[in-house]
């Protein structure tokens, strides 16, 4: 009983003196800091509430911070040791909202060079952290003396620093190269590795210079086991890059190989770790690493063994055969004391083990499953996830384990990867649909996260009419409108709808039910229900289709600004929708997580959720308004219809960095080259990209960038109007030159030397413009009705040899980049093991025509294609076939 | 109070602490001045461009200073004057070879005397008419009149020739500063006014 008091109160946050200070209540109290004479106890407690705040993200506005930025410079008179560190952590934190942080430049740099040694360190991160690139060569001198300095801990900062500048003032940091060396050399670990870093840094470009350094490197024995780990990295960056390192490979491997004989554990671990992650690794070079880590699988360190599996999970993916080796060892860590390694131990078996295994493992996680945390919990849900694409018979004993998990308690991210798995169950397995389906209904019964009760009633309105029984779903999802929020009402409603359209035996109850709804308390549920009552009541399939299964295809917030500019002119025309730009349809999430490398060794919790708002099109819109040449001519182009993806145009680390994006309107094209000029003693003026069109196309506009000073990046436009007659003109290659008056200036302050300048141009790489540049994605939720409308369009059809793709995955996914049409039906995965496969796509083309493709894929020594076009008008159908040929 | 405490007050000699900003134009020698008040091994072998400000303690006649030396460069003048409020005096240092930017120094005087923290106060204000060993220095009384400082009649103020570099004329500089924030510190006492006299001297 006392226990659990204690634990209450623990709860309460009873140990936290600064849980109850408040923005404003701090902010007047650092007015102290002004006090004639300082008392440094007082000051260093309201430091540390500041501090407490700013970490605990409270926001502070620009004056707010500058306020008490200039209030804490006072309290550099103080000669106390412990107020002025916190002073220095205070600049730090302050140093990115504050006005002026310069101002502390010459205190801290007498700091940094003083006698008293607990000063100088930490005074030089705080003076890093307020340096700004011009001021930069005011303190070169002393970053370098304290890179060399023989305080272990000074240098230290001074390295650590450097690498920090690096990222704003890589050509400055470049000369410090000589003072990194002699460091290199010291005789402390941590300077030693800090050290490695910034050469390696500045090397980092040169890849030749890098592998010049690595392999010098990897001959001498270092002493710091930290400098060898890193070193490691750096072999293994190099290995993994795609040009290799002519020459150097096999060295390189074999030092990685024999720190796996190092005599520090932390080194064999990261060796061991890099060649199990090396793509190029193969069985028989894994096997050292892995014989390695199933030694530190038995040891009695819990940072070891924890390390050891956690690898092991991931080889796991990869490499199966090779973890199957360990699992013995595994076996044992299946009851180890320390949670986290049990859970990593099961998941890993569940990897590698046979169908027969599945259930003992099981059962051994649901012992304890209550008792780890949501972050492993996520990752026992993946290997579930994974288990039921393996073994897909297996699908009712994991099923009803998630259900069993997805009754407990636990965050919403953990219950949002359990439903997202049974998501992908139900999509990837026909038989586990109707399971799935009542599990997810049983669970929103009593599910407190409104946006996942959302979700999964949106999953039931699309995928319970096409069940053999959809009447079931109907109670679960009213019983939502009697009990829930209006959020959630608000989805069921929609759900209710979709039965009405899809199922007809049914659609007289649903009438009733959203009738009933209409006298609901929220405004949102009644128009919902009103909106679907009225069409459902019309009993017509075509409004069905385009005002029910299918979604709105127009951007939402740029239809809310349509509509409210529509207001503000009084206006007998009704409202044109297709004035509306239309929505991009986002990637899908197993696009996301294919593409998002995942960082090795993360353990990955569920795919970050969709992101809301602001389309592309949209910030394009924002961008191209605030540039008064272009935005005058607007009202005449119209919605911007869709904008590219950036494209670069030149390499990374070229004197000027230039890239493209491409947005294209009804009848126009506006490039957008963005500009980065990274040489510190040039002034760019007037600077433009200069095109050479292709044919038919015609330059109506350029907008140059009228000054451009040293690592600022700016936008040129140049707008062209779409070759007019023939619409196969319209894709092509522009030949592209930056052209540009330099005025040579002195670095330190941006100043030109002189107002003479010359011209000079600088050739960049051609710009290409696409059919995918021209058509939105569209989501058809019933693609087949869509196609079955558009009969009476246009028809086009071909077939094709694609001789160089290997597999209909591929094919498929190169097709959708493409022609940039959106997949429908999940057509754009293709079944394991199929010779044939259909892909849905969908789309429309600039000027608002309608784009639905089928292409047919067969796998015969190569893959042949047949590709069936249906547009609204001849030439978008042919642009779309002659796109492919 | 212990009986030393009692006549350490009596004798006026307690030990005192005041804060004095150190202004002027860059270049005008405001660090090397500073350098000169420290503790020998206290001194900078080396001055640089101040950036910013720099806090330096130093003791005269018994009273301790914390001196609040500003960077005098154009961008960072506007920051003096989140010092003001809580200074008990003024040290603005004029280079007297810089002829040509005499101007701009009175031009920022009136700014200083014009702001709310320092105007009505009854600051005292040391001017040195520094690098007074250059070839084309003015005299003090010439600089006195280039900035005006007769118009100055609510601050007891002081000018006088210094080389900051061999430490001439900051004795007597110093030592007046030190009489007159020791006045203002005790209640009671009206500081005296500076005038011509004093600058003529
Ligand atoms: N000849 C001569 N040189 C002086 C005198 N006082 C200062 N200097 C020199 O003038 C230069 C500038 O002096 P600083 O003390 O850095 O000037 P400052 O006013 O602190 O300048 P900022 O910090 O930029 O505002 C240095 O090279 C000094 O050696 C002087 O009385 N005579
Ligand atoms: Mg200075």
């Amino acid at each position: 009983m006392a226990f659990k008091r204690d634990k209450k109160e623990e709860e309460d946050g009873g140990g936290n003196p600064f849980e109850n200070i408040e923005k404003t209540s701090v902010l007047q109290e650092a007015r102290a800091f002004n006090d004639t004479s300082v008392n440094p106890r007082k000051c260093t407690h309201i430091l540390t509430k500041v501090l407490y705040l700013l970490n605990q993200g409270e926001q502070l506005g620009t004056t707010e911070a500058t306020e008490v930025f200039f209030a804490m410079t006072k309290l550099f008179q103080s000669k106390d040791v412990v107020l002025r560190r916190m002073v220095y952590l205070g600049i730090r934190e302050l140093s990115s909202i504050a006005e002026d942080v310069i101002i502390v430049t010459s205190s801290l740099t007498k700091d940094m060079t003083g006698n008293e040694a607990l000063y100088r360190a930490a005074a030089i991160r705080a003076l890093c952290s307020i340096t700004d690139v011009t001021m930069l060569q005011a303190i070169e001198r002393y970053m370098k003396q304290a890179i060399v300095d023989k305080n272990p801990a000074v240098s230290s900062a001074a390295l650590v620093s450097s690498l920090h500048l690096a990222r704003s003032a890589g050509e400055l940091v470049k000369r410090w190269v000589n003072e990194a060396q002699e460091a290199f050399s010291s005789d402390n670990v941590m300077v030693q590795y800090h050290a490695l870093g910034l050469m390696y840094h500045i090397r980092k470009t040169d890849r030749l210079a890098v592998i010049k350094l690595v392999t010098k490197l990897t001959k001498q024995s270092l002493k710091s086991p930290f400098a060898v780990c890193l070193l490691i990295r750096i072999a293994c960056r190099l290995l993994e890059d795609e040009d290799g390192a002519p020459g150097a490979d096999s060295t390189l491997l074999s030092f990685i190989e024999s720190c796996l004989r190092h005599k520090t554990e932390l080194v064999i671990y990261e060796a061991a770790h890099a060649m199990v992650n090396l793509r190029r690794t193969t069985a028989k070079e894994l096997a050292p690493a892995v014989s390695v880590l199933q030694l530190f699988c038995s040891t009695s360190k819990p940072p070891l063994r924890f390390a050891a599996v956690r690898t092991l999970n991931q080889v796991a993916m990869s490499h199966p055969s090779a973890v199957t080796a360990c699992n013995l060892d595994l076996e044992n860590l299946i009851t180890d004391s320390n949670r986290s390694i049990a859970t990593l131990a099961i998941t890993t078996l569940l990897k590698t083990g046979a169908e027969s295994s599945v259930d003992r493992l099981m059962k051994q996680i649901a012992s304890f499953v209550s008792e780890i945390s949501d972050e492993f919990k996520i990752v026992v849900v993946q290997a579930i996830r994974a288990l039921c694409t393996k073994f897909p018979r297996k699908h009712s004993v994991l099923m009803n384990f998630l259900s069993a998990m997805l009754r407990d308690e636990g965050g919403l991210d953990y219950k949002a990867s359990i439903a997202d798995t049974i998501i992908t169950i139900i999509e990837s397995n026909p038989e586990a649909k109707e399971t799935g389906l009542a599990h997810l209904c049983e669970f929103i019964e009593d599910c407190e996260h409104t946006s996942l009760a959302v979700r999964i009633l949106h999953l039931l309105g699309r995928e319970g009419p096409k069940t053999k029984q959809p009447s079931r779903y109907i109670r679960f999802i009213y019983n939502r409108v009697i009990l829930e929020n209006a959020a959630v009402r608000g989805a069921a409603v929609a759900a209710m709808a979709q039965f009405g359209a899809q199922c007809p035996d049914l659609h007289e109850n649903v009438q009733v039910l959203l009738a009933r709804c209409q006298m609901d308390s929220d405004d949102e549920v009644r128009d919902r229900a009103t909106y679907y009552y009225t069409i459902l009541a019309l009993k017509n399939r075509s409004l069905y289709n385009s005002y029910i299964t299918e979604s709105l295809q127009v951007s939402i917030p740029a239809l809310e600004r349509s509509l409210h500019q529509y207001t503000l002119n009084a206006t007998e025309t009704p409202f044109d929708m297709k004035s509306v730009p239309l929505a991009a349809v986002e990637p899908l999430v197993s696009e996301i997580v294919a593409q998002k490398a995942v960082p090795e060794g993360t353990i990955m919790s569920t795919p970050a959720p969709q992101r809301l708002g602001v389309s592309k099109e949209e910030s394009a819109l924002e961008l191209v308004s605030s540039i008064p040449e272009i935005a005058a001519l607007l009202p005449q182009l119209g919605p911007i219809f869709r904008s590219s993806e950036p494209v670069e145009l030149t390499e990374s680390e070229t004197e000027y960095v230039v890239r493209c994006i491409k947005h294209c309107f009804a009848r126009h094209l506006l490039l957008q080259f963005d500009v980065l000029n990274t040489l510190s003693d040039q002034l760019l003026e007037n600077v433009r990209v200069s095109l050479e069109p292709a044919e038919g196309y015609r330059i109506l506009r350029e907008v140059p960038i009228p000054r451009l000073p040293y690592s600022e990046s700016c936008s040129a436009f140049c707008l062209l109007e779409f070759p007019q007659d023939d619409l196969s003109a319209s894709t092509g290659t522009f030949g592209a030159t930056l052209a540009y008056m330099v005025k040579d200036c002195d670095p330190a302050t941006g100043l030109p030397d002189s107002d003479e300048g010359y011209d000079d141009t600088y050739m960049v790489e051609d710009v290409e413009v696409t059919l995918a540049d021209q058509v939105q994605r569209v989501w058809k939720g019933n693609w087949a009705a869509a196609w079955e409308e558009a009969a009476n369009l246009c028809e086009l059809e071909d077939t094709y040899a694609l001789t160089s793709m290997r597999t209909l995955q591929e094919a498929t996914t190169n097709i959708v980049q493409f022609l940039g049409l959106q997949p429908a039906d999940r057509s754009e995965r293709v079944p394991d093991g199929k010779s044939n496969h259909t892909l849905y796509l969908a789309g429309i083309f600039r000027g608002g025509h309608d784009v639905l493709v089928r292409a047919k894929l067969a796998l015969a020594d190569g893959v042949t294609m047949q590709l069936t076009v249906r547009a609204s008008t001849p030439d978008v159908a042919e642009l779309v076939t002659s796109a492919v040929g | 109070m212990g009986l030393l405490d009692k006549l350490v007050t009596l004798f006026g000699l307690r030990k005192q602490e005041v804060k004095v900003l150190v202004v002027g134009l860059n270049n005008s020698g405001k660090t090397t001045v500073l350098n000169h008040f420290k503790a020998e091994d206290d001194k900078s072998t080396e001055i640089v461009p101040t950036v910013g400000f720099n806090i330096e303690k130093f003791k005269n006649q018994n009273v301790g200073f914390t001196a609040l030396d500003m960077s005098g460069q154009g961008r960072y003048r506007d920051l003096w004057e989140f010092y003001y409020k809580d200074c008990q005096g003024i040290i603005f240092v004029v280079d007297s070879s810089d002829r040509l930017r005499l101007a701009v120094v009175r031009h920022e005087l009136d700014l200083l005397l014009q702001h709310p923290d320092v105007a009505g106060r009854a600051l005292p204000i040391l001017f040195l008419a520094n690098k007074m060993d250059q070839r084309d220095a003015l005299s003090s009384v010439k600089i006195a009149a280039g900035l005006g400082l007769d118009r100055i009649l609510d601050k007891p103020w002081h000018i006088c020739a210094s080389n900051a570099v061999t430490g001439e004329g900051l004795e007597e500089g110093v030592t007046w500063f030190t009489q007159q924030v020791r006045q203002v510190g005790q209640p009671g006492n009206r500081p005296s006014r500076g005038g011509p006299l004093a600058a003529a001297k």
